[in-house]
């Protein structure tokens, strides 16, 4: 408090508790403005830091490199998911384990082949930690090669391996030495396939073998058939690759040709041949990515393309198609590792060593180290990876991209998915496989979000402002007391209850009666409008029975009986019109009654060949808009009932009709309100999620079709907020779709507000 | 000025208003009771009377202003605008209001241009004619000595001019639609001297073209612009008669007594 002078008389001072008062409310008031602000900013950064790392690359670092495999030639190695305990194994007697710390010396573990086959090929399956041989005597073979984690009286974790060996199948003709070797194992059944050296040429094999299970679990394997290939193939065969699918082989030739052999039907069956890269162009590289249905090819020059089984447009059956295209290597691909997480792939040529995703074609990571690398091997939980050098070094990386499928394209671009007819904007996060590949798009979030808004506000725009206009300017005082709190009670409903409501009450309804509530929708409107005129048209003493604004006592039993006449006449005009076809065209009859079918659910479709839901927009459009009326007939209601009387009785006095004041001065003058109502309106719909959560059916389609559902934004946060485990990349996206949905109304709330202060402006009474 | 003069030239006109025991309800409260007064044309009329007495109500009856207020309505009587019942229920509202135009006690523009303000009630009316607009504009804000002022800010806002500007261009917006009759109801209450002085010397000016009736607080103000006065109160019409007889010789005592000042 400011000293005082003595001459200021003790009744003009302001007293202590008054003042300390003040000061207290001051500093409250500014503490509880400055909170807000920061809560709202402290929830935008929140949202913000866990959409962030969606768009972070790879981050790999080399921790360690280790002498590993030095003046052996290895045929294959692998690693186990803590990376400590790498193997190799050179096609002898034995498999040798590297521990990666160098606490222990490497330790080897016996290996009986069958007959003490020598081992000429081999290849590596990390996901069943399945090492598959061909040897020299023309037998295809399989052993495993396991971890098991023990913990010791200390509490420290050893790894133990151990390599179990397998069934050998002799492949082909006997004693051809093999190749390269490959094999496929979908559970019931296999197929084992080999390169193999007959007299000079280069012959296929193949083996099918069918696993028959029962309760009593895995039955016998039984060998349904071996094959000779060779007469399939378009040239030499180079490459051999069989998917895990276990039901085809594919084939690289000398001619630059991929042929993709299908062996579950009776007989062997050459479905495609394929030039993945045009004339004159050799194939580099043949590798397969984890699901087993895309193909990752290189050429010799180092060009990149993918190929995906599909069902092509027109097609019967699934074959390889360009999907595609990565940015190139150096060369053809000399070594290939996959994850068994995801669709990343780790590949490059000599030094250059790049990470790969095939969904979004995006390169991860990519570095040319200082040396050739031979091999490469990614563990099993994607964490890490591992090189080995021509002098037998294992370079070990540790790899983190917790979010490889993220990225602008796969959230805001066409994907071209697996098994996809064509690159397409799709939302499917989550599938019964593991295998699967997510399907991140925003789009047709947004889509479903904006759909959901426009028929919303569609049809409660029009009732809404309609009603506070009418409300406002022409009902009467004694009315609008009672009606103005009703619309403010309503708007207090929880959207639960309207949701309930549409989902079981209206959607059935609708469904039954879609020609009714059409007509009902455009007929009502029609009669009030040809009402209105009439009435309009009366001479002024008949008018006069009704005072100015009790208009509605009259009006409302004609809308009501208008209503009911239109909802009755919905049948007639569906046994008009919605003749059901059969597939020659020809009406169906119902075998029951013998009459013909008329009916606008199966017509529909017939029609407009787009689908019938009974969870559609228009029952969305109707709920929603039903809880978005409220909102903007008070709003607005209150911003005409601003507009000064003196303004509309200086109009009035000019000899104004009501519709004349209105239209001339209130609606201008309340324009910035109106406005105001409008986009709470929107705001309120854009945000809206229980009602559309249990009303729309939640398929994230991109359609404007009324007759179908959609899935927006909010109510996808909350039906799949239950399946994202903390930070993966589902949860990361939920964030993301919440932040697209703070965006979008921040946007239109920016917009809304500039053109709001434009219009207050240009009408501001001072 | 010439008072008496005219009142004696047009008082054997057709009268352009009648009132003929007229009584005047809000709700169930009696604000006018058994009203006759008889205002002649061309001329103009002031209502004085203290607070409540029922002056404007009578005032805002001739346009059927009081239409838009709950509850009020005329019980009794009736009331003639050049011989036309004007509750009569064949009538329509709009055309009465075109012809019995209103001048309020604050002013009121719109918020437009003055050009705007003044053109509003011919585009009410149906003029399109931006040449008849242009024309009317210019006419109406002469005749509400207007015209100087505004004429190199047709387009600007009507905000920007001062208080008694406003309420001429009110006037002025009034006149525009050319009616037979201007109410003004209180039309200098919150202007200042020098303002209210220039309107009084329009209402003079006006009164050649129109009917004029106006209520005022101001005794001073009936005695300078108007040619007949009428003393309302509590409901009632106490006396009507020249201004210059109602100041002097008022046949009623509460008269009297209300003009030197007992009371109101």
């Amino acid at each position: 408090m400011p000293p005082t002078s003595p001459d200021v008389p003790g009744r003009f001072l302001v007293s202590k508790g008054i003042l300390r008062i003040d000061r207290f409310m001051t500093a409250a008031i500014r503490l509880g403005g400055l909170g807000i602000i920061i809560a709202v900013f402290g929830i935008f950064v929140f949202i913000v830091s866990q959409v962030l790392p969606l768009f972070r690359g790879a981050k790999v670092e080399e921790t360690s490199a280790i002498p590993f495999a030095a003046g052996k030639a290895p045929l294959v190695f692998g690693i186990d998911e803590w990376a400590e305990l790498p193997f190799y194994y050179e096609g002898g007697s034995e498999v040798t384990f590297v521990d990666a710390t160098g606490a222990k010396p490497p330790q080897t573990l016996p290996l009986t082949l069958p007959g003490g086959a020598q081992v000429t090929a081999a290849s590596y399956i990390s996901a069943d930690q399945l090492v598959v041989v061909g040897t020299a005597d023309g037998q295809v073979g399989t052993f495993t090669v396991s971890y098991d984690a023990e913990f010791g009286d200390s509490g420290k974790r050893s790894i133990v391996p151990s390599v179990t060996i397998g069934e050998f199948y002799p492949v082909g003709t006997s004693g051809g030495s093999i190749r390269s070797v490959g094999y496929g194992d979908s559970g019931d059944s296999k197929v084992a396939a080999a390169v193999q050296e007959s007299g000079g040429k280069l012959e296929v094999h193949a083996v099918l073998l069918r696993q028959k299970r029962s309760l009593m679990g895995s039955g016998k394997l039984t060998k349904e058939g071996a094959y000779d290939l060779t007469p399939l193939l378009t040239g030499a065969p180079l490459q051999l690759r069989v998917p895990r699918t276990g039901d085809s082989v594919l084939v690289t030739t000398a001619e630059g040709v991929v042929d993709y052999i299908f062996l579950g039907g009776d007989a062997p069956e050459k479905r495609q041949e394929f030039k993945p890269f045009g004339e004159g162009r050799k194939i580099g590289s043949i590798d397969l990515v984890f699901g087993d249905v895309s193909l990752v090819l290189t050429d010799d020059l180092g060009e990149m393309s993918i190929f995906s089984l599909l069902v092509p447009e027109g097609g019967e059956q699934r074959v390889f198609v360009k999907t595609k295209t990565l940015p190139n290597l150096a060369g053809p691909a000399s070594f290939f590792a996959r994850s068994q997480r995801n669709k990343l792939f780790l590949t490059g040529s000599g030094a250059q060593v790049s990470l790969r995703h095939s969904t979004t074609e995006q390169v991860r990571w990519e570095k040319t180290v200082g040396f050739e690398v031979k091999g490469a091997v990614i563990d099993a939980k994607c964490a890490s990876f591992a090189l080995l050098d021509s002098d037998g070094n294992l370079h070990r990386y540790s790899l983190d991209d917790p979010h490889p499928e993220a990225g602008w394209k796969a959230y805001f671009g066409k994907v071209w998915y697996e098994g996809a007819t064509k690159p397409d904007y799709t939302w499917q996060s989550t599938s019964g496989t593991d295998d699967f590949e997510p399907k991140l798009s925003l789009r047709p979030l947004i889509h479903g979000t904006l759909k959901g808004t426009f028929w919303a506000l569609f049809f409660a725009v029009p009732i809404a402002l309609l009603a506070a206009v009418y409300t406002a300017q022409f009902l009467r005082v004694e009315v609008k007391r009672v009606v103005k709190p009703m619309m403010e009670i309503m708007a207090s409903l929880p959207s639960v209850v309207l949701g309930f409501l549409a989902a079981l009450w209206l959607a059935p309804i609708i469904e039954s009666r879609v020609p009714s509530v059409f007509l009902t929708f455009a007929g009502v409107p029609l009669t009030a409008a040809v009402v209105g005129v009439a009435w309009s048209r009366l001479p002024a003493q008949h008018r006069a029975r009704l005072r100015p604004g009790m208009e509605w006592v009259a009006f409302i039993p004609i809308m009501l009986v208008a209503a009911w006449i239109f909802w009755s006449l919905g049948p007639v005009l569906e046994s008009w019109i919605c003749v059901v076809r059969d597939a020659s065209g020809n009406p169906v009859t119902d075998p029951a009654t013998g009459r013909t079918v008329m009916d606008f659910r199966a017509w529909w479709p017939q029609a407009t060949g787009t689908p019938f839901e009974q969870r559609n927009s228009l029952v969305v459009g109707i709920m929603m808009g039903f809880a978005v009326i409220p909102v903007i007939f008070t709003i607005a209601e209150d911003a005409l009932s601003n507009v000064p009387a003196s303004l509309t009785a200086a109009s009035a006095a000019l000899g104004a009709s009501r519709w004349q004041t209105l239209r001339k001065v209130v609606l201008p003058i309340a324009s910035s309100g109106i406005f105001s109502a409008l986009m709470i309106g929107l705001g309120r719909a854009v945000g809206e999620t229980m009602i559309v959560v249990m009303a729309t059916g939640n398929t994230p389609v991109m359609d404007w079709n009324l007759f179908n559902g959609m899935r927006t934004l909010s109510a996808n946060i909350a039906t799949e907020l239950p399946e994202a485990p903390v930070h993966s990349t589902l949860y990361r996206t939920l964030f993301l779709g919440a932040l697209v949905l703070f965006a979008l109304t921040f946007l239109l709330n920016t917009a809304a507000e500039l053109l709001r202060h434009r219009l207050r402006e240009k009408y501001k009474l001072v | 000025m010439t008072v008496t003069e005219s009142n004696g030239a047009t008082a054997a006109a057709k009268p352009a208003i009648e009132v003929n025991g007229v009584d005047f309800c809000y709700g169930s409260k009696k604000a006018l009771s058994d009203i006759h007064l008889t205002i002649a044309p061309r001329q103009v009329t002031a209502f004085i009377g203290p607070s409540g007495c029922g002056k404007s109500t009578l005032l805002r009856c001739f346009n059927r202003m009081n239409d838009m207020v709950h509850g009020a309505r005329v019980t009794k009587g009736e009331i003639l605008v050049e011989g036309v019942n004007i509750y009569e229920p064949r009538l329509e509202v709009i055309d009465l209001r075109r012809r019995v135009g209103m001048v309020f006690q604050k002013s009121n523009p719109f918020p437009d241009s003055i050009y705007e303000n003044i053109a509003y009630g011919l585009r009410l009316a149906g003029e399109r004619n931006k040449k008849v607009l242009d024309e009317a504009v210019e006419q109406s804000l002469t005749a509400a000595a207007l015209w100087d002022e505004t004429k190199d800010r047709l387009h600007e806002s009507a905000f920007g001019m001062s208080g008694g500007q406003q309420q001429r261009l009110c006037i002025a917006r009034a006149v525009a639609v050319k009616p037979d009759i201007i109410l003004m109801d209180e039309p200098c209450s919150a202007l200042d001297p020098i303002a209210t002085l220039r309107i009084e010397e329009l209402i003079h000016h006006l009164k050649q073209d129109f009917t004029i009736v106006i209520v005022t607080h101001n005794m001073q103000q009936a005695t300078r612009c108007a040619d007949r006065t009428a003393f309302f109160y509590l409901g009632e019409m106490v006396e009507e008669g020249p201004t210059t007889k109602i100041f002097s010789t008022p046949e009623k005592q509460r008269t009297e007594d209300y003009i030197s000042g007992r009371f109101g």
